[in-house]
């Protein structure tokens, strides 16, 4: 049992930590004021740093809104290239930008099924374990300077955290006892071993640039990646295409072919979470690319916004990203599963390598 | 019954419980329809799926997998076969689920009603709403999602009486009615080799010397053999020699009042030029309690897959044949194609007897039979292999299954389970007046409609003697080559599909859709014209259809040319299909496979110019031929195929312009000579149509190969006796699981898209 004088001292250490580092947001500062005396010290707790981050920007608010718009983005982008119009009748004139809200409550009310042939436990342990490297890296993503984690190796964690994807979604196809899911499952192991390596080359050559792996030392450099070693952005985008199963890689899952492949078997809301997973890695992904090679959150600060003014650029950057790759689907076909292995242990490695040999020059240049 | 039963069950789930608001809404909105395409209807269900009608504005997004879909739209005709996989489709979508049922043979039969193949879906799984039409519009379909969301939400009708229309009774001649043919056992009523004009070919003389072997003149280019059936295959290897390398059909015509079968196979050459046109039909008499006879598989390969399909249908045995099992039919289903197997006859009255046979459901999923000898799943577990069946409920597969034997990521054997969609057309069209056929045939493939109209009435013209005027020559060739360009596109649409590219769907069917306009303004209809008849075309084609049509040539080039920039010249694509599915010329005469396919192995085949019907000879056009036989070849011969068809309908275009004339020839006008067109007067002038007694085969080039009918009259009713059509796409089928095998997995769906393989029109 806590003594009272010790309850209060605990809150008031922890209102003193928050109030020591928080988000700067110059808008809302009025409003803070105009609350009566208990409620604006509390005020201060969600704006305390690591909180915002992991839940507001770049975290969980940020992710969910995301989900929500980037698969309807990326069905009224491709509807725009293939001369029709995509969702819309659901809001007629917002252009249908709800459409996605009405897919998750269905997946969310309907049934979910185990088949027989599943490995039962397996089968429903892995599509929710499979967050934790889904929502772990966006801990070390900084948004501007809003990041939940700081340290010298966010980057670094977030690689090894996304890397970890693959183990989940083989567990998925394994666990479901299905020919197709086998299939699928198969060839997503066989794409993870094509696209890790250069993946983590490029990464390698970035931070060999960099010096470090704290996003937001990398942002304040103010050099941009892309034109620092443009092999290196090159390199990451062809693997987070293979990372993310985006045409023209999108093997594993191939849906004419393998009917989604690994998460065949899966239902309802077991399968809205499946299905939300390749998008919350794209996300990561994006976010990463744009910490590296786009410069994070630098551009024109937006004073009202304060901190949020970098969050704000972070934010577009990454969707430009994220959007540049949802028109892949409208524009290429599908490689076979050889072709994109070869590709990725011939000239995909060999262009991160050489990406790595170029940053190498650049440092020891500048040195 | 089980349908009985679930009624409404699923719009009870969405309607109750506490979040029942949303849960509404969010179904309704996300009414996913299962991709499973059973019957024609699918053309119109992929035109409403791509621009122009869009179904996705609805939220319903045309998804591969049932598990992850709410929703199936039955598409027309479920076979028996097919009713399987739709009961277990749908027992394998989660709950609530929704089924919409469109076309009018799911419903009460449609033109099929008296088929022994087609089931009602409706007492298989519940069905929420039925949209008639055959086939239905994108605006029915669309119309229909409506439907089902406002049923979702509550304010839909749950029910609906019918009203019983008393129509008043016109006094006038009596409505035909189709009249069996009689069997008589006096003479042979059934002559497959009835002399006609024409000469012998030079290379056949010394055969029909020989003791034991007749040979007839049958027609120009038509020749009959008959022979023993103990010297069939002495006989076929002696043709086989003087050049004629492949089967074009294999049929067989039951005749039990002579006891006894005639099995013909009807051969032709592709490797010496002269032998081209010539048909030859070698055919013997076996008796009819024990049919059976040495398979010429081992003779003409292309013969095996047809021979596989008369075992099913009259109950043959053709020894040597390796498949020995259940091919097209489902097992409740025997010999159906025997005289002896009786249908439900046509009329015009309804009576008190039900209006569909009656069917035997399968009681339970576990009996949903896989057509393959457990020694191959044995054997392919000893060589490590991995079986794989694909279909015929798979994003990929349309209405066929393949089972695939795999190993690793290479594909070891394929091996075909067609019949999905088995509406009976043979036996139907027995059933049914000559003219009354002209519309079930042209079922077989609504891709394709004008082409397979063509062939059919070509063969009764054949028949009867008729010659269309020159103007109703013009109309037809113009028609069949926008049906060929668009059956092209279809096929194009489902190939980028296979492939991963939906915009190359989207491309193609946005074409595609102003062809049909084209066809709604010259014959009323979009899929299903009906618009050719014996001696001309329906109705003249007015000015402004010509200019459409003319403005279309223009308008689709340069929309093909996008298609072209961003699906056909695109990297991934050549990567994917260049030296991919290799059939080499030898091969390809071997597997007897048809069509652009065949000319893109190399073999210079055109029925359009081997044998030139209707107004071609008049016309300047070339015939691609490709020699590489991969993917690619095969579909850039179509595509510059496309090319020569739009300049075709150009020509054809300007030379309707300049003349004017009678559409439809005066031997079958008759009384009625002065009628403008046949309306009004059809069913007076052609109803009652009788055939001379005789066999008539004719070849047709239809979109996707060589079309054969082969219609047999005993001369004197008026319905055929029997119809034999051997379709491009089933020819095709053997080349396709040919090409295949040693193929890498993902492969064989980049094969099946460049095969155009179209399992309505294969299996008949």
């Amino acid at each position: 049992m806590f003594e009272t004088g010790t309850m209060v001292g605990l809150m008031s250490e922890m209102l003193r930590l928050a109030s020591s580092n928080r988000v700067e947001i110059p808008l809302v500062e009025p409003f803070l004021e105009m609350l009566p005396p208990p409620l604006s010290d509390l005020a201060v707790l969600p704006l305390w740093k690591p909180l915002f981050a992991a839940l507001v920007v770049p975290g969980f608010a940020t992710l969910g809104l995301l989900l929500l718009l980037l698969p309807w983005i990326e069905r009224k982008l491709c509807a725009r290239i293939q001369w029709r119009v995509g969702p819309k009748e659901i809001v007629s004139w917002l252009g249908g930008i709800i459409q996605l809200l009405a897919d998750s409550l269905r997946f969310l009310f309907q049934e979910v099924i185990v088949n027989r042939d599943a490995r039962r436990p397996y089968f429903v342990q892995f599509v929710l374990l499979s967050f934790i490297p889904a929502l772990l890296p966006i801990l070390f993503v900084a948004a501007g300077t809003i990041i939940a984690i700081r340290t010298e190796y966010s980057v670094h964690m977030m690689l090894a955290l996304v890397c970890l994807f693959p183990v989940f979604i083989l567990g998925m196809g394994w666990s479901s006892g299905n020919r197709f899911a086998f299939v699928g499952t198969v060839r997503e192991a066989f794409m993870y071993f094509a696209y890790e390596v250069p993946l983590i080359f490029s990464v390698i050559a970035m931070v060999l640039i960099f010096g470090t792996g704290d996003p937001i030392k990398i942002m304040e450099t103010g050099k941009l990646g892309i034109v620092l070693n443009p092999l290196a952005a090159f390199t990451f985008l062809i693997a987070t295409a293979m990372a993310t199963s985006r045409l023209p890689f999108e093997i594993p899952e191939a849906d004419q072919e393998l009917a989604f492949g690994p998460f065949i078997e899966y239902s309802g809301i077991a399968f809205g979470l499946a299905y939300v997973l390749a998008y919350e890695k794209l996300y990561v992904l994006s976010a990463l690319f744009t910490t590296l090679f786009l410069g994070g959150g630098s551009g024109p600060a937006i004073p009202p916004l304060g901190e949020l003014s970098g969050a704000l650029w972070f934010l577009l950057k990454t969707l430009v990203v994220m959007i540049v790759f949802a028109s892949l689907r409208a524009i290429y076909p599908r490689f076979r599963i050889d072709q994109a292995l070869r590709a990725g242990w011939s000239s995909i490695l060999a262009i991160s390598l050489l990406a790595i040999v170029i940053s190498a020059a650049e440092v020891m240049l500048w040195a | 019954m089980v349908a009985e039963r679930a009624k409404d069950r699923n719009i009870r789930i969405v309607q109750h419980g506490v979040f029942a608001p949303l849960r509404r809404w969010g179904t309704r909105w996300s009414l996913w329809p299962v991709h499973f395409v059973t019957s024609c209807c699918g053309v119109e269900l992929a035109h409403s799926g791509a621009c122009g009608y869009d179904m996705e504005r609805l939220g319903a997004l045309n998804y591969g997998i049932a598990r992850q879909s709410n929703f199936i739209i039955i598409e027309g005709t479920i076979t028996r076969k097919m009713a399987r996989a739709l009961r277990l489709v749908y027992e394998q979508m989660p709950d609530p689920k929704f089924v919409m049922l469109i076309g009018a043979c799911g419903e009460r039969g449609g033109i099929f009603w008296n088929s022994y193949n087609i089931t009602l879906p409706h007492e298989i799984v519940p069905v929420d709403f039925f949209i008639p039409g055959c086939p239905v519009t994108p605006e029915g379909l669309i119309r229909g999602i409506r439907a089902v969301q406002e049923k979702i939400e509550g304010r839909g009708r749950t029910t609906i009486e019918f009203k019983r229309a008393e129509l008043p009774k016109e006094e006038g001649e009596p409505r035909l009615v189709p009249s069996s043919p009689k069997y008589l056992a006096t003479t042979p009523t059934i002559r497959v080799d009835i002399p006609g004009e024409g000469e012998l070919p030079e290379r056949l003389k010394p055969l029909a010397e020989e003791e034991g072997i007749r040979v007839t003149v049958t027609g120009k280019n038509r020749v009959a053999i008959r022979t023993a059936a103990e010297r069939l295959e002495e006989v076929a290897k002696r043709l086989k020699e003087l050049g004629f390398d492949h089967v074009k059909s294999v049929n067989i015509i039951d005749v039990p009042h002579e006891r006894r079968m005639i099995i013909e196979y009807v051969i032709s050459s592709y490797s010496v030029r002269e032998l081209m046109p010539v048909l030859v039909t070698l055919f013997a008499y076996v008796p009819r309690a024990e049919p059976g006879l040495r398979s010429l598989k081992h003779v003409w390969d292309s013969a095996d897959y047809c021979e596989r399909e008369l075992q099913d249908l009259f109950g043959v045995r053709f020894e040597g044949n390796p498949w020995q099992r259940r091919f097209i039919l489902a097992p409740e289903v025997e010999a159906p194609l025997r005289k002896d197997f009786k249908l439900a006859e046509e009329s015009y009255v309804l009576g008190e007897a039900p209006l569909a046979p009656k069917i035997e459901y399968p009681p339970e999923p576990l009996s949903y039979y896989l057509p393959v000898p457990d020694e191959v799943f044995e054997e392919a577990t000893r060589n490590d292999e991995f079986i794989l069946p694909i279909g015929p409920h798979h994003t990929g597969s349309g209405h066929l299954r393949v089972i695939l034997r795999v190993k690793g990521d290479i594909i070891v054997d394929a091996i075909p389970d067609p019949g999905y969609v088995h509406r009976s057309m043979e036996k139907l069209a027995e059933t049914k007046l000559y003219v009354q056929n002209i519309p079930l045939f042209e079922r077989l493939s609504i891709a394709d409609p004008i082409n397979i109209n063509l062939g059919y009435v070509r063969t009764l013209e054949l028949a009867l003697g008729v010659e269309p005027p020159e103007r109703a020559k013009l109309i037809r060739t113009m028609l069949a080559e926008l049906s060929r360009v668009g059956a092209f596109l279809y096929d194009a649409g489902i190939f980028s599909l296979f492939t991963g590219h939906s915009t190359g769907f989207m491309y193609t069917f946005s074409i595609r859709e102003m062809l049909l306009e084209i066809f709604v303004r010259a014959t009323g209809s979009r899929c299903t014209p009906s618009y050719i008849i014996p001696g001309g075309v329906r109705w003249d084609v007015s000015d402004d259809v010509l200019k459409f049509a003319r403005n279309f040539t223009s308008a689709a080039l340069r929309r093909l040319s996008k298609f072209e920039s961003i699906f056909v010249n695109n990297p991934v694509l050549m990567e994917r299909t260049k030296g991919v599915g290799v059939l080499t010329k030898e091969q390809a005469v071997d597997t007897g496979i048809v069509g652009p396919f065949l000319r893109a192995s190399g073999v210079e085949y055109d029925v359009r110019i081997v044998e030139p019907y209707e107004a071609y000879a008049d016309f300047d056009w070339d015939v691609p031929v490709a020699d590489d036989g991969d993917c690619l070849a095969r579909f850039l011969l179509r595509l510059e195929e496309v090319r020569q068809s739009l300049n075709i309908v150009r020509q054809a275009v300007e030379a309707l312009e300049r003349t004017r004339g009678p559409v439809i020839a005066e031997e079958v006008l008759g009384e009625f000579k002065d009628a403008p067109d046949i309306r009004g007067i059809f069913f007076r002038t052609l109803g009652n149509l009788v055939l001379p007694r005789g066999e008539f085969t004719c070849l047709t080039e239809a979109a996707r190969g060589t079309l054969l009918f082969t219609v047999l009259s005993d001369g004197e009713s008026n319905v055929p006796y029997r119809v034999r059509v051997v379709t491009p796409s089933w020819m095709n089928l053997r080349g396709f699981m040919e090409s295949v095998k040693g193929q890498r997995l993902a492969d064989f769906w980049a094969i099946y898209g460049s095969f155009g393989y179209f399992p309505p029109e294969a299996d008949r």
